[in-house]
């Protein structure tokens, strides 16, 4: 047991190391910087909403397809990253799957642009 | 690897991405739906003969099986997807003008229920059993400016995922108990174990509750009624004809050969489900008024009938169930094609008020219905008679006198309402008369019809195909 648990080790330094970094580059920027906020400056941009508001509020159903678009191919590169790394496993019958599997996504790639789902307006 | 087993699962998916890319890129002025359909019965057609020349075995790292018993569901699936394709091409959505992803997704939801057919492994059952249902709640709500298809669909899905959520619990407690999820290791193992322990037991009940699901059986069935009114009336055909078929092909696939050797521990289990869902499905049919949801509950109880089969636990009981789902498939295609005909002035109607007198405004159509009816009630010579006989008949060489006595009591019941369809399209003064009806549903409620009624004509390649089937399963 003390063995599994000393095995991770490296991972707590990771986060140490990964905590003070991000901790000095925020308190770096909090006490170096200069601060000069305006309503314009700190309001949420790009993004469009309002960052603290009613949870339950209306928004455009279109975000929710581009979310459901996005998934899609999102996991396409999670299947990706592990049928790269065991490519030489899983030989020319697995590269050829993946092909397939590529291909089936990519004809859902056309349903989708065909039917105007990539088109905000 | 011997990847030439799935052949035709790869065919008729690689048929479903060209329709799907065909039927997407016409120009906006034509509609593709018609094409589009009948490219899908082509490709039905196609894969069902390449389905009859598939060769045995077994590939794909195990999770893959093909013997007669699949080739068997197979070639059922694909006729009820066929079917119910056959029907959608008269079919028009509250907004008007069919939509060419109909056949599509009917065409994807086929392949899932192939997949279960030739599962050998927990996983191609989850895989296969989902591929099919999540074609199919968007099935159920694709009349989508219509209130209660939207219901039907987000009630399917909400509760099939439940079920499936059952389903990967029973699973991954046959896993973390059993070691394995391939069939034939799982087998193995009981067998060398001499029985299973209660974390297996419990993984048992957990994937017969979720199977049971699917089939509509009781005390799983309370979301039948509402999804199969709601549904578009071909989806409904659909959805009580290849699915359940498929979800047959594996409650009989698991419990024939990993839990085989079980069979004393859960043949009481499938008789309760399936003395309860008789009795339920011929009682709650009684008071019904509209004919989609009597449909629904008299679905429910045919599942208990073909159920008996299973509990009997024998190649003939096996053999039963097989013959019981092949004519349950085509009187129900036949019932549904006659429900789809019910159109007053472009407009669906499904009260069972509305056939008041359908034996002098639409002789034809109401000959093919009480045909239909009696065959449901197992009346001979027609189909539905032949389905009963055999799985009664294994009922009662197993011994499971009970169940036999219940089964008779609930035929009895059932057809009480069966027969008053009969007496209401006959007796009652004649209702307005319905719209003319379109060339495919006319095709398929004769079509079906004559199945039905001379059915005796095919019985014995039927029987002999089924106890094929049967002995593929149980050696």
């Amino acid at each position: 047991m003390h063995d599994v648990i000393a095995s991770y080790f490296p991972v707590l330094v990771f986060g140490v190391i990964a905590v003070g970094i991000a901790g000095a580059m925020l308190g770096g920027s909090l006490l170096a910087g200069h601060q000069k906020p305006y309503a314009e400056k700190t309001s949420a941009y790009e993004c469009g909403f309002e960052a603290f508001d009613d949870a339950r509020r209306r928004f455009d159903v279109r975000f929710y397809l581009v979310a459901i678009l996005f998934i899609i191919f999102d996991l396409e590169v999670a299947f990706l990253f592990p049928w790269a790394v065991s490519l030489s496993h899983v030989g020319l019958f697995g590269f050829l799957s993946m092909l397939g599997f590529l291909g089936m996504l990519t004809v859902g790639f056309i349903y989708e642009w065909c039917k105007g789902a990539l088109d905000w307006d | 690897m011997n990847w030439i087993i799935a052949f035709p699962e790869l065919v008729l998916t690689l048929c479903g991405l060209v329709i799907l890319t065909v039927g997407v890129v016409q120009k906006k002025s034509t509609n593709p739906f018609a094409a589009c359909s009948m490219l899908t019965i082509a490709a039905f057609a196609i894969t069902g003969f390449l389905v009859t020349v598939s060769p045995d075995g077994s590939g794909y790292e195990h999770v893959f099986v093909n013997d007669g018993f699949a080739r068997f569901m197979k070639v059922l699936s694909l006729i009820g997807g066929a079917l119910a394709t056959i029907m959608t091409l008269s079919y028009r959505g509250t907004s008007g003008g069919g939509r060419f992803e109909l056949p599509v997704l009917i065409l994807f939801s086929t392949i899932g229920t192939m997949l279960m057919a030739s599962s050998d492994n927990m996983m191609t059952l989850f895989v296969g059993l989902e591929l099919s249902s999540l074609a199919i709640y968007i099935l159920c709500a694709f009349d989508r400016d219509s209130v209660v298809s939207s219901e039907s669909g987000l009630k399917y899905f909400i509760l099939g995922s439940l079920a499936s959520g059952l389903l990967l619990y029973g699973i991954s407690l046959t896993y973390g108990y059993g070691g394995t999820m391939e069939y034939g290791a799982i087998r193995t193992v009981l067998i060398q174990s001499g029985g299973a322990s209660l974390g297996l037991m419990l993984g048992i009940v957990f994937l017969i509750a979720g199977l049971a699901f699917k089939l509509s059986a009781v005390p799983f069935h309370m979301w039948t009624p509402d999804v199969y009114q709601g549904a578009p009336t071909p989806v409904t055909a659909y959805l009580a004809g290849a699915p359940k078929i498929a979800t047959f092909a594996l409650i009989l696939r698991i419990m024939a050969g990993p839990f085989g050797a079980l069979a004393p521990q859960w043949q009481l289990l499938i008789e309760m489900i399936s003395v309860l869902s008789m009795v339920f499905g011929s009682l709650a049919a009684i008071p019904q008024t509209n004919i989609k949801r009597l449909m629904a509950y008299s679905s429910i109880g045919h599942m208990g009938y073909a159920l008996m089969g299973l509990a009997a636990a024998t190649p003939g009981g096996i053999r039963g169930t097989l013959v019981y789902l092949t004519t349950y498939l085509f009187m129900n295609v036949g019932v549904f094609a006659g429900i789809a005909a019910m159109r007053r002035k472009g407009h669906e109607t499904t009260d069972i008020a509305d056939l008041s007198g359908l034996g002098r405004t639409s002789p034809g159509l109401a000959l093919m219905m009480a045909i239909f009816m009696f065959s449901m009630l197992g009346m001979p010579p027609t189909a539905g008679f032949f389905g009963k006989l055999m799985v009664f008949s294994a009922a009662y060489g197993a011994g499971l006198y009970g169940l036999l006595a219940i089964g008779a009591i609930t035929s009895a019941i059932g057809a009480y309402y069966y027969l008053r369809i009969v007496k209401v399209m006959y007796f009652d003064a004649s209702a307005p008369a319905f719209d003319t009806r379109s060339p495919s549903l006319a095709f398929l409620s004769v079509s079906m019809g004559i199945v039905t009624a001379l059915f005796v004509l095919v019985l014995g390649p039927v029987t002999s195909a089924a106890q094929a089937a049967a002995s593929a399963l149980i050696g």
